[in-house]
């Protein structure tokens, strides 16, 4: 210990050293509360709280120190990837408003107003078809009628590739 | 941009999601939210890549669920720039701790690197109300930690004198308690 950190005596040092703080479990401390007690807006009794908190927790004592310290410092600009990434976070209200207008925009442009009904109605017809045809509908029982076991089989080894995928992206490593 | 703009961004608008206020806010926030990462970090031992993505895990917890937690921001209780200090490292600390590499097998570590001398001395309890609040935090600070008066003072927003004066008055209360207790 240099003399000139603070002047504290080694005997001082050993003496708190010597004992252990009787205090009750401190009390979780919120953003907001925080940041209030580092900027020492609170009054004496809220500060105290916080200060009975930051006194127990050596993780709280640090942060308080490091924050104190950054807000003190001018700060280096931060690498344009990181603003960029940011940024990309929020998109334009313009742009996802347009994103879920973008079909119904292009049929009133494309067609007349009585035809507009039937071409949604013969959407949905074709969508539901084609994931009834997609999704096995009646191809299980014809493939089972038509070519044995060995069709059954090849459906359920293409079963197993996904499930392995499924747990890929599951896993800890995504 | 410096951190005072942040003075500046449109609070509502942004927690509308307003796309301009956001990019401007990003501007504004991005130095502090990457020097207090990196600080948060730096004990760690984590690389730039990691930085990179604890920023923007302070990013994604500002505008997550509809800016959730942008919205319990206060300007009446602390700034802008205090608070976004605070989250910031909070995530960041949050980041190191899943990064943190996976426990070493106890056969792998070297037998010096286990040698913990068994000394338990039983300590005397500092009775509750001896010291306040501020008193335990600064001998902590200053014996626990080591760290200078001058970070101290910069911390609570006194002048050095104050801290080294509470604590004076601090250890002569303990030493006042524990000689009357054991005279």
């Amino acid at each position: 210990m240099s003399p000139q950190r603070n002047d504290l005596s080694a005997s001082d040092k050993e003496l708190w050293q010597s004992l252990a703080i009787g205090v009750a479990e401190p009390r979780p401390v919120d953003a907001m509360d925080f940041a209030a007690w580092i900027e020492g807006r609170l009054g004496e009794a809220e500060a105290a709280q916080i200060e009975a908190s930051v006194a127990a927790d050596p993780e709280m004592r640090r942060a308080a120190l490091d924050i104190a310290d950054v807000l003190g410092k001018p700060l280096p600009a931060a690498p344009e990837r990181m603003a960029v990434r940011a940024r990309a976070l929020v998109g334009f209200e313009a742009e996802r408003k347009a994103a879920r207008g973008s079909l119904s925009g292009w049929l009133n442009w494309m067609t007349p107003l009585a035809v507009r009904p039937a071409i949604v109605t013969m959407a949905a017809i074709v969508i539901a078809a084609g994931g009834f045809t997609m999704g096995g509908g009646l191809g299980a029982s014809f493939a089972q009628q038509q070519y044995g076991a060995s069709g059954i089989q090849k459906a359920s080894s293409t079963s197993e590739v996904s499930s392995d995928i499924n747990e890929f992206f599951a896993s800890d490593g995504i | 941009m410096q951190v005072a703009d942040l003075n500046q961004i449109d609070l509502q608008a942004l927690a509308r999601g307003d796309k301009r206020s956001w990019d401007a806010f990003v501007g504004a926030a991005a130095p502090l939210i990457n020097a207090m990462v990196r600080r948060a970090l730096a004990p760690h031992g984590l690389g730039e890549d990691d930085v990179m993505d604890a920023a923007q895990d302070v990013f994604v917890r500002l505008c997550a669920q509809d800016f959730r937690l942008l919205k319990t921001y206060d300007p009446a209780r602390a700034g802008l720039s205090t608070w976004l200090a605070v989250v910031a490292r909070s995530a960041a600390i949050d980041h190191a701790r899943r990064r943190r590499r996976p426990t070493q097998p106890i056969d792998e570590v070297p037998e010096a690197a286990l040698g913990v001398e068994d000394r338990h001395v039983e300590k005397l309890k500092i009775p509750q109300g001896l010291l306040t609040e501020r008193q335990t935090l600064i001998l902590k600070y200053l014996y626990d930690e080591e760290r200078e008066v001058a970070d101290i003072a910069q911390l609570l927003k006194v002048d050095p004198q104050t801290v080294r004066s509470t604590q004076h008055r601090a250890l002569v209360r303990l030493r006042a308690y524990f000689r009357e207790g054991t005279g």
